[in-house]
């Protein structure tokens, strides 16, 4: 185990904007992070530049959601860093989203035919702010075997920010309830979780599988779907192309079609997981007026 | 090719436990190729469709200490008799090695691999840019590259920036020429040094120089020196849909051949590629090479001349997994044995991957 610097912070490198905003509500002054992939990315495939092994090489802790989401490029940023202190299996590498009780997880044997499916859940825990605020307790015992003199600090952090996302929680989920929104169509399953929690379904995709790009055909089942159903409001996360939304936008007239942030940094002004789920409640309420 | 059956079947069956099975990946890659060249030459390369390659590769950490990888690679080859040419493949290993993964710093590696001499050197065939490698690697480095057993050391220098030394001992026999003493015990030394900086989040610039040094059969020395360039811009905002590469490459032999001139080949290309699209790109390729002083006595003398290849090229990535490329070349080099000087190649390619993710390289 690695015993704290008396005279220097703990790093600690997030895979994502969200994890380093989660870092920072926790870890605080205790901490420096610094997250690869930015808002405005898709957190799937980002370059697994040398760069950023300079970096990891440097770190205390690597931070990542999990479930697959990093696959294509976290394994060879912890190697190429040659840090023993952060590979897989130590108290410096921690994968959050095992951990918060994935939805979607595949039944039965998977196949890439799927697409680029996540057998063991889907990834995107983070626009869950429940799931969050019980990522920031996990997180904040990882920081306190990092860093045991402030491990009543990193919980009492955690157990304070837990408690303000579950009545914010409420309060967002009053807000939707009350747009009358009960279906939305997406573009990728990024908004799976918040959809889950609350209680909005979203199962209609605009990828005919993971990963795959929209194509014509299924993009007029789509809007046969949304036409039949009722469906309403379409979120297209921002780091996917306005393409789609302008498709839509002229098929389905009477439907609106939202670009959004999915991320902390997906937008100028989101600079924290609050402003993020804030955002996201008011583009419901501002699809029903 | 029975013990891969037996490797894959194991690690196939038993995907589920990571401990007992290594990671288990293939790739094949099925080329098309028409060339005014290749009706006359039958023995090298052959017009039509054809299996290119197929590799497998297991992975593994051994022990908290170490990980091994074992790439076998499968290639056809053609055996001409009388008017008849005959196809049969070859198994062998590309890449095998152990490499450590506990040593801040430093990672060291003893096996068979791709030696770190410049760029283009390290990739595997289904990562190559273009269809062909680069002039000079192919006539310097050899078809499959500067591959050798050995032992290898890379050093991350703690600085700001990705700075890397890397020091290779390889064992100087194998599929080189140019370093084939028949000494046993001269091996080949060589040295490394990469370099890459963000010049922002969307730009990045890599700087790398190469040198060997190691005995040839003809009881002289050969002497190889690289460098390469590379810019790699992906913007942070749209960088899914848009990016760009704009790359060079320089290599340089002199291989000396007692009693005669030293022989003294180089080449150097540029490249650049576009990504128009999700998952589209366009590329585009010169490259050059120039040879002199190859002489009689050397078996392998490169052909005194200058040749001159380009390059234009259209990818399609269906998905991480399944890409295909269309490309066209045009080459003008020295006159060789069926009187011809020039080479005009169309080629179609499908690069397929089924296992575990790979990671890619960047």
């Amino acid at each position: 185990m690695l015993s704290p610097r008396a005279d220097a912070k703990l790093l600690v490198i997030a895979t994502t904007t969200d994890l380093s905003d989660l870092v920072h509500r926790i870890g605080g002054d205790q901490t420096v992070t610094f997250a690869v992939a930015k808002g405005t990315q898709d957190p799937h495939h980002i370059e697994a530049k040398p760069s950023f092994m300079v970096r990891f090489h440097k770190a205390d802790l690597v931070v990542s959601q999990g479930l697959e989401l990093e696959w294509a490029w976290l394994e060879g940023l912890t190697k190429g860093a040659r840090n023993p202190r952060i590979l897989r299996g130590t108290t410096g590498f921690l994968e959050l989203g095992p951990e918060l009780n994935p939805l979607e997880i595949s039944k039965g044997k998977v196949s890439r035919a799927e697409g680029d499916v996540h057998p063991n859940g889907n990834p995107h825990f983070h626009l869950d702010p429940i799931r969050m605020g019980q990522a920031g307790q996990i997180l904040a015992k990882r920081l306190g075997e990092l860093d045991p003199e402030h491990q009543d600090l990193f919980d009492s952090r955690a157990n304070s920010y837990k408690k303000e996302l579950e009545d914010k929680t409420q309060d967002w989920k009053k807000r939707i309830k009350k747009t009358g929104i009960q279906e939305i169509v997406t573009h990728h399953k990024t908004l799976t979780y918040f959809c889950n929690r609350f209680e909005i379904k979203c199962q209609l995709q605009l990828e005919p599988k993971p990963g795959i790009p929209p194509t014509a055909s299924h993009l007029l089942e789509v809007i046969a779907q949304m036409k039949g159903r009722q469906i309403k409001l379409v979120l297209i996360e921002n780091y996917f192309s306005s393409d789609f939304a302008e498709k839509l936008k002229a098929q389905v007239p009477q439907a609106q079609v939202k670009r959004v942030p999915v991320s902390v940094g997906g937008e100028s002004k989101i600079s924290n997981q609050i402003d993020l789920y804030e955002k996201l409640v008011q583009v419901f309420e501002e699809a029903s007026l | 090719m029975t013990l891969f059956l037996i490797l894959f079947a194991q690690a196939s069956f038993a995907q589920a436990n990571s401990i007992t099975s290594p990671n288990v990946s293939a790739n094949a890659l099925f080329l098309y190729q028409h060339s005014n060249l290749n009706d006359k030459d039958l023995s090298t390369t052959r017009n039509g469709v054809d299996l290119r390659e197929a590799e497998i590769a297991f992975y593994a950490d051994v022990d908290p200490y170490t990980q091994l990888k074992m790439i076998l690679a499968l290639r056809p080859q053609y055996e001409v008799s009388g008017g008849s040419v005959e196809q049969s493949f070859i198994l062998e290993p590309e890449e095998l090695y152990a490499d450590t993964r506990q040593i801040p710093g430093l990672t060291l590696k003893l096996g068979k691999f791709l030696a770190a001499f410049g760029k283009h050197n390290e990739l595997h065939t289904h990562a190559f840019p273009f269809i062909d490698a680069p002039l000079a690697n192919t006539y310097l480095l050899g078809d499959e590259g500067l591959n050798d057993v050995g032992f290898s050391a890379a050093y991350l220098i703690p600085t700001n920036w990705y700075n890397e030394i890397t020091l290779q001992f390889l064992r100087g026999e194998g599929e080189n020429t140019q370093f084939n003493s028949a000494k046993p015990g001269d091996g080949v030394g060589l040295v490394h040094w990469k370099n890459l900086v963000d010049l922002s989040d969307s730009l990045t610039a890599e700087l790398g120089g190469s040198y060997a040094e190691g005995q040839n059969s003809l009881k002289g020395k050969t002497t190889l020196t690289g460098a390469d360039l590379t810019f790699k811009y992906r913007p942070v905002v749209g960088g899914k849909y848009h990016s760009a590469i704009f790359a060079g490459e320089y290599l340089h032999r002199q291989l000396e051949q007692p009693g005669h001139e030293d022989e003294i080949g180089y080449g150097w290309n540029v490249w650049g590629q576009y990504q128009f699209a999700e998952r589209w790109a366009a590329k585009s390729r010169y490259d050059h090479f120039s040879a002199s002083g190859g002489h009689s006595t050397n078996s392998s003398a490169l052909t005194t001349g200058k040749t001159n290849k380009y390059a234009a090229s259209i990818v399609f990535n269906a998905t991480e997994f399944s890409s295909y490329q269309v490309e066209y070349s045009y080459s003008h080099f020295p006159k060789n044995s069926f009187d011809e000087s020039e080479d005009k190649k169309i080629y179609f390619q499908a690069n397929f991957t089924i296992g575990a993710h790979p990671t890619h390289r960047y």
